[in-house]
């Protein structure tokens, strides 16, 4: 077993929390090849490890806070992933997240972080290079993402530490927790939160002094300098880094027509220019912020200026943010969308998911099907943040009837509530979806169906995109930077970086079979779980309902698009009509560890 | 301290030459890419070509409030000294204060640095390059963890130490062309400029500028910032 020559440092550290105890975990360069990092190694963990039908809060159950190759490097704009299997949607989830915590684990010397078992009291870990400490949690435990952080960096007494913590949610177990990097950024989507509450993990603080190994630095550096010389060039970001993705909000609502608008009734929003990018320009944000060497900073912070919220500082709005929690809810009073977006973050919610709970709660209530009587008198309703901030409080203590019912999520929301409301429950694979209406923007569907986690809008648009996504988020790169520019060139611009980094010889075609090996490693976990092509599907508001206005009027998902969609992916990954990984692409992948737990899926799941 | 304040007329009767010292810089930096290539062999490439031409710059400053914390400046710096990436050891650091504002921390290169006069060995470890004003160290003198007086008497709390050898980590102005400064021009220029600056003249901010340490210069900044008008009070 070969160790890696660079980009790795060829060993994971593997906490466990039951014992209090931390160990190394070697990978070997073989390894680090076939599953890259973050996404891939974490779904590489989990398909060896788990066997189908895991529980996933069980004591055993483990986070894989993974990095890639180019973190901690001259690369730009490197992520951390945080993979595990999802207690909200059963499914195996990644979420990746910005700013400098991955860099942090790479100088401490390691390839990741897996955690596993669960601590009998509240605990954080420090890691400071190859010391591992377990700290008491106790007076941090109930605290706000934002304090946690602050308490955490005060106690280790380094203030260039970096954190990773949960806030009252995840403590909660509410099943849609974040994971909140930094105070502001969100490792989501994937109930990470959930999971370190479960194991009594306030947060991580890791702080290294190390250098990433370059197998060849003479060849490696001249090429992360072109790649980042790309970003800055690109003309694409010179609107991102001016306006942020808020910028999305206005464009996605007068030109592609799908901007989220009250639960996805309509994408027509006019009062956007009240939420929208330039008013918070003109009104709220006061600095730009850029995660690790990034020359985009698409993150805005600001200061609320006047009203109720007068001098709160909050990060956003982000195209995801201000469309969940702003258009969805029909608000249009921008200090009380962003005291809703700052709510989510120091709570540590999922503020897609939590988007997606307050817009189906609210049409419940216009529908008629639930009273303020089933929410401890709370009455949503349309453009109101008051009611909304209640019910986050409800939700995030699962407090009272209120909170009870939302902190579930829609699909066991309207299994319980029933009287029809499973036409407006929208959401995929047990997930609610991000703020673009797949009808108005159609390729967004491969993302939220097939895509892995399903809901999410980070996956890929076209079969060859999910794969594409695939190697990115296993690379652990930024979707803006290490996404979007590089379009078509993606595979030259990353392997110009990775072969003189890690001392490889990889061409074109293994970069795609990387990536198709992984997303059918994901796949075959899904399957194991019993999801196939009927689960690959968008929620029936979107094939049933057409748009009722806006520049997209008329618009609807039909039949044919699904099976445009399930036809080209399938082909594309070798998988069967009904969306199950073939034996034959499984060898062509090398997974032939999973021929047999797919044989099993089959049967059981009569595929 | 009164040795220095004297010098601001000085030093203010030139103020025009830092529109002039602006357009140098955004030459410079189109050739910071080419200039940086190889990591650890650029100083002698830099030495090594025709130092009257080579911009000189004395004096590195901050527009705090344009920095944006990407760290690009420490980078920078570790590519050229280490030619690796390694940011414990970068002389340049970016505190992120209360998550909310980023303090890049700098060396002043102060006229009067009271760093070197804490250094107690003679010939002195630490000691001001005449030419670039960077402050050299002298690996050889200085006495490391056991000593550390400059970190204790430099009021930015700019200095930090080499977790390798325990010893200061100075800021040599990179021979007078700071990387840091190109690398933060080259990527966070637009659209708020950038925030690092390289001058050839002190101007006499040092005091207002110098005599704060990087959490005051946070809470400064989160004050200015956030709440221009108010107590700095938050919610
Ligand atoms: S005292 Fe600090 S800021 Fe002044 S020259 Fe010395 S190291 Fe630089
Ligand atoms: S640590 Fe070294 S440079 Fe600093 S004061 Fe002591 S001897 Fe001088
Ligand atoms: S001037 Fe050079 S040595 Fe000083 S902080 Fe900047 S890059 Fe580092
Ligand atoms: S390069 Fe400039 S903007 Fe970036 S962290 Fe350094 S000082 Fe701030």
């Amino acid at each position: 077993m070969a160790a890696p020559k660079g980009g790795y440092f060829g060993k994971i550290l593997e906490i466990d929390l039951s014992k209090q105890t931390a160990k190394e975990r070697a990978v070997s360069d073989a390894e680090c090849r076939k599953y890259v990092g973050g996404a891939g190694m974490g779904a590489y963990f989990l398909t060896k490890e788990y066997k189908a039908g895991k529980n996933p809060l069980a004591e055993d159950a483990f986070i894989f806070v993974g990095v890639g190759p180019l973190n901690g490097t001259y690369c730009v704009s490197t992520r951390t992933s945080f993979v595990n299997m999802s207690p909200y949607t059963g499914l195996l989830s990644h979420a990746e997240v910005g700013a400098h915590f991955g860099n942090e684990i790479k100088w401490a010397g390691w390839d990741g972080i897996y955690i596993k078992g669960r601590s009998k009291k509240p605990v954080y870990l420090y890691i400071k290079d190859d010391k591992v400490e377990f700290r008491d949690a106790g007076k941090i435990w109930g605290k706000t993402t934002e304090d946690a952080d602050e308490m955490i960096r005060k106690d280790v007494k380094n203030d260039y530490a970096r954190t990773a913590v949960i806030g009252p949610a995840g403590e909660n177990e509410v099943p849609f927790a974040a994971v909140i990097i930094e105070r502001f950024r969100a490792a989501a989507r994937t109930g990470t939160g959930t999971v370190m509450g479960n194991k009594k993990l306030k947060g991580i603080a890791v702080s290294g002094t190390k250098a990433v190994p370059v197998a060849d630095n003479k060849k490696f550096y001249p090429a992360a300098v072109a790649a980042k010389q790309l970003a800055v060039d690109k003309e694409a970001w010179q609107g991102i880094k001016r306006w942020g993705t808020a910028g999305l909000l206005e464009l996605k609502h007068w030109v592609s027509g799908s901007l989220i608008t009250k639960n996805f009734q309509t994408t027509w929003y006019p009062d956007i220019e009240y939420i929208g990018a330039e008013e918070a320009n003109r009104r709220f944000w006061k600095r730009h912020v850029a995660c690790n060497h990034c020359p985009v900073h698409c993150m805005k912070y600001g200061v609320i200026s006047e009203g109720k919220y007068a001098g709160l500082i909050a990060e956003g709005p982000e195209y995801e943010t201000g469309g969940l929690l702003g258009s969805n809810l029909g608000i249009s009073d921008f200090g009380g969308m962003m005291a809703l977006i700052e709510a989510a973050d120091a709570y540590g919610l999922d503020a897609i998911s939590l988007g997606g709970v307050l817009g189906f709660t609210t049409e419940c209530v216009e529908k008629g099907v639930l009273t303020p009587a089933d929410l401890d008198g709370i009455a949503p309703a349309w453009g109101k943040a008051e009611p909304y901030m209640e019910l986050i409080k409800k939700i995030t203590f699962r407090d009272g009837k209120a909170g009870k019912l939302l902190s579930q999520g829609v699909r066991k929301m309207s299994q319980q509530i029933g009287k029809g409301s499973e036409a407006w429950a929208v959401e995929t694979k047990g997930k609610e979806i991000a703020a673009h209406d797949p009808r108005g923007d159609k390729p967004r569907a491969y993302s939220y169906a097939i895509g892995t986690c399903g809901g999410d809008h980070h996956e890929g648009t076209n079969a060859e995109e999910l794969a594409r996504w695939a190697m990115i988020n296993s690379l652990v790169m930024c979707s803006f930077v290490g996404g979007y520019p590089w379009g078509k060139e993606t595979p030259g611009v990353f392997l110009a970086m990775l072969n003189p980094l890690c001392g490889w010889n990889m061409n074109d075609a293994e970069y795609w079979t990387t990536a198709k090996r992984i997303i059918t490693m994901e796949r075959c976990f899904q399957v194991r779980e019993g999801i196939s092509a009927k689960d690959d599907i968008l929620h029936k508001r979107f094939t049933t309902e057409t748009l009722p206005a806006g520049p997209k009027k008329g618009a609807i998902f039909t039949a044919e698009d699904t099976k445009k969609m399930h036809d080209a992916t399938y082909s594309y990954f070798g998988w069967d009509a009904k969306g199950i990984p073939t034996e034959k692409a499984m060898k062509e992948a090398s997974l032939d560890y999973l021929i047999e737990d797919i044989k099993e899926a089959r049967k059981k799941y009569k595929l | 301290m009164e040795k220095e304040q004297k010098k601001i007329p000085n030093v203010l009767q030139k103020e025009t030459t830092r529109r002039g010292f602006l357009k140098g810089a955004a030459a410079a930096t189109g050739g910071a890419v080419a200039l940086a290539t190889v990591g650890a062999a650029a100083p002698k490439v830099a030495k090594a070509a025709e130092p009257e031409r080579k911009p000189l710059y004395r004096y590195l400053f901050a527009e705090r409030q344009n920095c944006t914390g990407c760290r690009a400046c420490e980078y920078a710096c570790n590519i050229y000294h280490y030619g690796v990436i390694r940011p414990s050891v970068s002389r340049v650091h970016v505190l992120k204060y209360k998550n909310v504002v980023d303090v890049p921390v700098i060396c002043w290169h102060c006229d009067d640095a009271p760093c070197i006069a804490a250094c107690p060995t003679t010939p002195l470890a630490i000691q001001k390059d005449p030419k670039t004003n960077g402050i050299i160290l002298n690996e050889k003198l200085c006495l490391g963890a056991k000593c550390l007086k400059c970190q204790e008497a430099c009021p930015a709390e700019f200095i930090r130490v080499n977790p390798d050898n325990g010893m200061p980590l100075m800021c040599d102005l990179c021979g007078g062309d700071p990387e840091c400064v190109k690398a933060c021009l080259a990527q966070s220029g637009k659209p708020q400029g950038p925030c690092l600056i390289a001058e050839k003249l002190g101007f006499g901010v040092h005091h207002a500028y110098r005599n704060v340490t990087p959490e005051e210069a946070g809470e400064d900044l989160l004050k200015l910032l956030f709440y221009p008008n108010k107590s700095g009070e938050r919610r």
